[in-house]
């Protein structure tokens, strides 16, 4: 039973549709798990065990009466606590919306039930998802499953989601990404997670956070997983109107396992060049196994992309702010205190700074642009340290002392800034046994080649295969 | 670069008043410290020479 909660949910989708095992049973041993880890983990928020006991059993009826099922019919997953979750409460990880049970599923939501897989439970996160470490003072901190011994933050805001898919609590989740929030957890957690292109899923019934920077995304243990669910969840919306009515390809058909000719553009300065050594030395040595097996490497630096910071704090503040002003004035002391003082800080925003955000967002996507103009995909580490303790303020990069807050999400932001599809998958392994992530940024729309650049990894390594100590 | 700006507790009441919330000495004292990191951050926005180009919004949507 134990190897079920193992077992990719690509291959759990063909064992439960052949009938070599139920949903019923899969869903049994991952509830199983969720009530031997989660006390450690803090993962889930809310754990669904009835409903989705329920809802196993009608999937294994549905096998059994041999109707067609759906590509991911009786798999089991955990939705950020922000999508929300017809008759199941969705609290963005706040006590504001502690007793908040929407009438009806997110979008996304919504066409992962239709494609047959079963919420098992809500996932903990930073709350309202304002913060890179998946810090969480109402339902607990979230406990990094790759250090049995010390505290470590999963990595925000979707901390849940990477450490239930990590600790193989879920075979795979639902994160949302404003600056990093799917890459950072799935990077510090050695899982895989994509960003996709912003307008390729729609975010309506998602909480917002920006609404110009809001992606949302699958994570799984594989890429070939995130194909699956992104494929699910992909396309237009006509409740989101920034989604576009570009056809949705089939992701799983693009996974050839073929890198030749793949011209891969490794992200120098500001990127790889200032990650921490450990971080930056696993990271040319993923370049270097994608080299060998037949693509082209070349450097590139990207124009103004040290501007990002400045202008993504003008955006994601203003934003932010507008959204939750009504709760600052009248409910401000039920934020934690680091989410309150984030929002509060957006009142020093003016709109002359907010358009010059938006003007310098025109000039840095152009810049990432043309650096894929000549070729498939941008590569450089998602995160430029590992996971920090709990507490811990500081990191040492390359280029000398940082926040952590800061350091975490200085290698995602721009491409939430730009709107481009972005991986993080697992390459490797601190001294210390932390996992590191790699990313790959791909031309708009082409998830595709992302998803195939990763999958082709995945084939040529086991990072993604291993098991953490909580687990 | 600019240096980093300094800002009064008058002063952050008067922005914080005129975005409609009303929070207290205490309140805005443990501000301070963030909105000074983040008026940094503002002051190398406004040292960009944009030029000519107009501001966005997110991806060209199709």
């Amino acid at each position: 039973m134990a190897e079920l909660c193992w077992t990719p949910a690509a291959d759990l989708a063909r064992m439960i549709a052949e009938k070599e095992v139920s949903p019923v049973e899969v869903v049994r041993a991952h509830l199983d798990r969720v009530a031997a880890l989660d006390g450690k983990l803090r993962a889930f928020i809310t754990v669904c065990a009835e409903p989705a006991l329920e809802a196993a059993r009608a999937a294994e009826a549905r096998v059994l009466a041999g109707d067609p099922l759906g590509p991911l019919h009786g798999v089991p997953y955990g939705p950020k606590d922000l999508y929300a979750t017809k008759g199941i409460r969705t609290t963005g990880g706040s006590t504001i919306l502690g007793d908040f049970v929407p009438e009806a599923d997110a979008t996304v939501v919504a066409r992962l039930a239709a494609a047959g897989m079963i919420v098992l439970g809500k996932l903990n996160m930073h709350e309202f998802a304002y913060g890179p470490e998946g810090l969480n003072g109402h339902y607990g901190d979230v406990w990094n499953p790759w250090d049995a011994g010390t505290h470590r933050v999963a990595g925000g805001s979707s901390s849940g989601s990477g450490a239930a898919v990590a600790a193989g609590v879920c075979p795979a989740a639902l994160g949302s990404d404003t600056g990093g929030s799917i890459r950072i957890p799935a990077s510090l957690s050695g899982i895989t997670g994509i960003k996709p292109t912003y307008g390729r899923v729609s975010r309506a019934g998602v909480l917002p956070l920006a609404w110009s920077m809001d992606h949302c995304g699958p994570m799984a243990r594989t890429a070939r997983d995130c194909a699956l669910l992104l494929g699910a969840m992909a396309g237009y919306d006509p409740a989101d109107a920034s989604t576009s009515v570009l056809p949705v390809p089939d992701y799983a058909a693009a996974l050839t396992g073929d890198v030749k000719g793949l011209r891969v553009g490794v992200l120098r300065a500001h990127f790889t060049d200032v990650a921490a050594p450990e971080v930056r030395q696993a990271v040319e040595a993923a370049a270097k196994a994608l080299e060998q097996a037949g693509a082209t490497l070349d450097e590139v630096n990207l124009d103004d992309v040290a501007l990002v910071p400045a202008a993504s704090f003008a955006i994601v503040a203003a934003e932010a702010l507008a959204y939750h002003a009504p709760w600052l004035r009248t409910r401000s002391g039920d934020y934690q205190p680091d989410v309150r003082e984030r929002l509060r800080a957006g009142v020093v925003v003016s709109a002359a700074h907010y358009l010059r955000a938006q003007a310098l967002r025109a000039r840095v996507r152009a810049a990432v642009d043309r650096a894929l103009a000549r070729r498939d995909v941008l590569l450089a580490p998602a995160t430029p340290i590992a996971a920090p303790a709990l507490g811990q303020q500081e990191a040492r990069l390359g280029d000398g002392p940082s926040d952590v807050r800061s350091a975490l999400i200085r290698f995602t932001r721009p491409f939430n800034f730009t709107g481009h599809p972005a991986v993080s998958l697992p390459c490797g392994f601190t001294p210390a046994g932390l996992p590191v992530g790699l990313q790959l940024v791909g031309r708009p729309f082409d998830e595709a080649m992302v998803l195939r650049a990763a999958d082709a990894y995945q084939r040529l390594t086991d990072w993604h295969t291993r098991r953490p100590p909580v687990a | 670069m600019l240096p980093p700006m300094e800002i009064t507790l008058d002063a952050l009441r008067q922005v914080s008043r005129l975005a409609g919330f009303e929070w207290d000495d205490a309140e805005l004292e443990a501000l301070r410290p963030l909105v000074a990191r983040s008026l940094d951050l503002l002051a190398r926005l406004d040292a960009v020479d944009l030029g000519e180009t107009e501001p966005t919004t997110q991806y060209r949507v199709l």
